[in-house]
């Protein structure tokens, strides 16, 4: 059955089938094949329960912060203001593309947008400035990652959902690893562009009188992060509440500055029911699934295969992680979740496995997949968004991100304390 | 038929604003009783359980919105080295999963909203709202997501017997192909 399972939703997904239709299908193909029990009469009721949920309510919400953000220019003030703090060092304005995709990484849930904003705003100063244009654009397709590992996060909503695990402690589980990614990604961008200074442009100083000034644009972002997760982390909200804290600050500080307008309120609001709705699909989808899955008996059967193989619980954990990387470079992130957790969290329990902590490992090999080729979609943004030069320039480009992310998984594996030295 | 798909696209659109208003009006709701709660004054309570309704409506409504603006995923990496009649093939199938999918929920939510109002379930909350209210709103939108999926099912059919492949793929490829 576990064959069969997993043979019918690649070949579907290969053939293009939406991510959410193949959930929904290899569901009702378990219930009439393998389940003694007629299971799609429970269609309704999974669908209403598990959409009528308060913590999913953050999701929209937290699509929609990032949209205000987005439409109302915060990007441009944010990198300017990071470009004089950074500038000095090896590597200049790579350094800013990393910190602004950082900090937009901690105000908005999406990997994606991150890298769509950071690239829109400042792929024009890579060519004014000459940089070289592989480590450039692969540092804004690397740093967009970072999105969807500090929180607030929408995968790590969606993971917390499905597993039922504490969604206020994977975002605080998110935020050691998180910033130490970004750190990473520095320390590698600065390594590389001392030993081949041509790589990083120019550097350049700023005076300390506009360093400050600039640090001035920085506060209201710090503050509108500090808020949504320093409420969740003290108890004092529900991520949902925070969300809805987030989208109001977010509206202030787009008031404040007079940049949000009414068509890109409506735009902004349109954007998030189309995004929400999207995943909501796919959510539906893996819920029933799993569902399916469970009655029909598939968690034994696959603790019952994997002690046939006699792997260790490491060597079982180990081979995870390499499906994953494998995985990622044929599939898209959201699909590659939830098409997996049906199948890897019975194994993940069933080994002893804490589920904070593999939600945290299981998201950054889902950040790696978003800049493996074929199937990178950071790639693809960051590509779309620059004038000239070719996708493989982008997938070079992101090669000494990637080794970091590997980095950072085996420092994962080998220093759980990483994850769950806050939430504990 | 492009008239239809465009007919749609509006309709869908003011759908989405009007879910983008409600989610607005809901954020609303659940910062005043942040705010009440941290003042330490009487609130009416039940912003969770409301958000939890207003998200099941929500998603039910913009289901057709995602499908019309054309935003769920796919992986198109093979299906692009294929000859342009079996990707014609493919969208029309795709779309058609979209109908049956929807259809089959909106069938079986028939029976979780005919069972709330027969026994009058309510909720298990201190509003003890009565569960048909937001299951009305919710099924709902399964009803218009069957019949949007439904007509654009037939319309891709329609494109395909014309052999109108171009605006076949307008309609069913994603906006973000991967």
């Amino acid at each position: 059955m576990i064959g069969a399972v997993v043979s019918v939703l690649f070949i579907l997904l290969a053939a293009s089938i939406p991510v959410a239709s193949v959930l929904f299908i290899l569901a009702f193909g378990v219930d009439y094949f393998y389940s003694p029990f007629p299971l799609t009469r429970g269609l309704g009721q999974i669908v209403w329960s598990s959409s009528d949920s308060a913590l999913l309510t953050a999701i929209p919400f937290f699509i929609l912060l990032g949209e205000i953000l987005v439409r109302s220019g915060i990007a441009q003030r944010t990198y300017a203001a990071l470009d004089a703090w950074a500038a000095w060092a090896p590597g200049g304005l790579v350094h800013a593309n990393i910190g602004t995709a950082t900090l937009f990484a901690a105000t908005s849930g999406s990997s994606v947008a991150t890298a769509a904003t950071v690239a829109t705003v400042a792929m024009p100063q890579a060519e004014k400035l000459n940089y070289d244009p592989r480590l450039f654009a692969g540092s804004i397709a690397a740093g967009g990652t970072l999105g969807i590992m500090i929180p607030p996060s929408i995968n790590l909503i969606v993971y917390g959902f499905l597993t039922e695990t504490s969604v206020p402690r994977l975002f605080l589980a998110g935020l050691v690893p998180g910033f130490l990614l970004a750190a990473m990604f520095m320390i590698i961008t600065a390594i590389i562009c001392s030993v081949y200074p041509n790589l990083g442009g120019p550097r350049r100083t700023a005076s300390w009188v506009d360093r400050f000034r600039a640090l001035a644009e920085l506060i209201a972002i710090a503050i509108l992060f500090l808020s949504v997760v320093g409420t969740i982390y003290l108890g004092l909200a529900t991520p949902t509440e925070a969300a809805a804290l987030g989208v109001a600050m977010a509206f202030a500080i787009a008031a404040a500055r007079r940049t949000l307008t009414w068509k890109g309120t409506c735009d902004a609001l349109v954007g998030t029911i189309r995004v929400t709705s999207m995943i909501m699909f796919v959510i539906l989808g893996a819920y029933f699934l799993n569902f399916v899955l469970v009655a029909a008996g598939v968690g034994t059967k696959l603790i019952q295969f994997l002690e046939n193989l006699g792997l260790s619980p490491f060597g079982t954990l180990l081979s995870i992680v390499a499906l994953y990387i494998l995985l990622g470079f044929f599939m898209e992130t959201l699909s590659l979740m939830v098409a997996t957790i049906p199948i890897v969290m019975p194994i993940i329990v069933g080994l002893g496995y804490d589920k904070v902590w593999f939600g945290i490992l299981m998201i950054l090999l889902i950040e790696m997949a978003l800049i493996t080729p074929p199937v990178g979609l950071n790639l693809y943004v960051v590509q779309a968004v620059r004038a000239s030069g070719k996708l493989t320039q982008v997938m070079m480009g992101v090669v000494p991100y990637v080794f970091a992310m590997l980095l950072m998984a085996a420092l994962l594996i080998a220093f759980p304390q990483l994850a769950l030295w806050l939430p504990g | 038929m492009l008239r239809a798909i465009s007919l749609l696209r509006t309709i869908n659109r003011y759908v989405a604003l009007t879910c983008g208003v409600v989610l607005l009006i809901t954020a609303a709701f659940v910062l005043s009783e942040i705010s009440l709660r941290g003042l330490s004054l009487p609130n009416l309570g039940g912003a969770d359980e409301l958000s939890g309704y207003i998200m099941a409506g929500v998603t039910a409504w913009g289901l057709s919105v995602a499908l019309t603006e054309r935003a769920h995923i796919r992986i198109e990496m093979a299906v692009t080295r294929l000859r342009s009649f079996w990707r014609d093939v493919i969208d029309v199938v795709v779309l058609s999963t979209f109908a049956a999918i929807a259809t089959t929920v909106t069938v079986y939510g028939w029976r979780v909203l005919s069972k709330s109002i027969h026994s009058a379930s309510r909720a298990n909350t201190p509003l003890e709202t009565p569960l048909w209210i937001p299951q009305v709103f919710w099924w709902s939108g399964w009803i218009w997501f069957s019949t949007t999926s439904c007509l654009i099912a037939i319309i891709a059919m329609g494109l395909f017997v014309a052999r109108r492949s171009e605006e076949l793929r307008n309609l069913a490829g994603t906006e973000e192909d991967t």
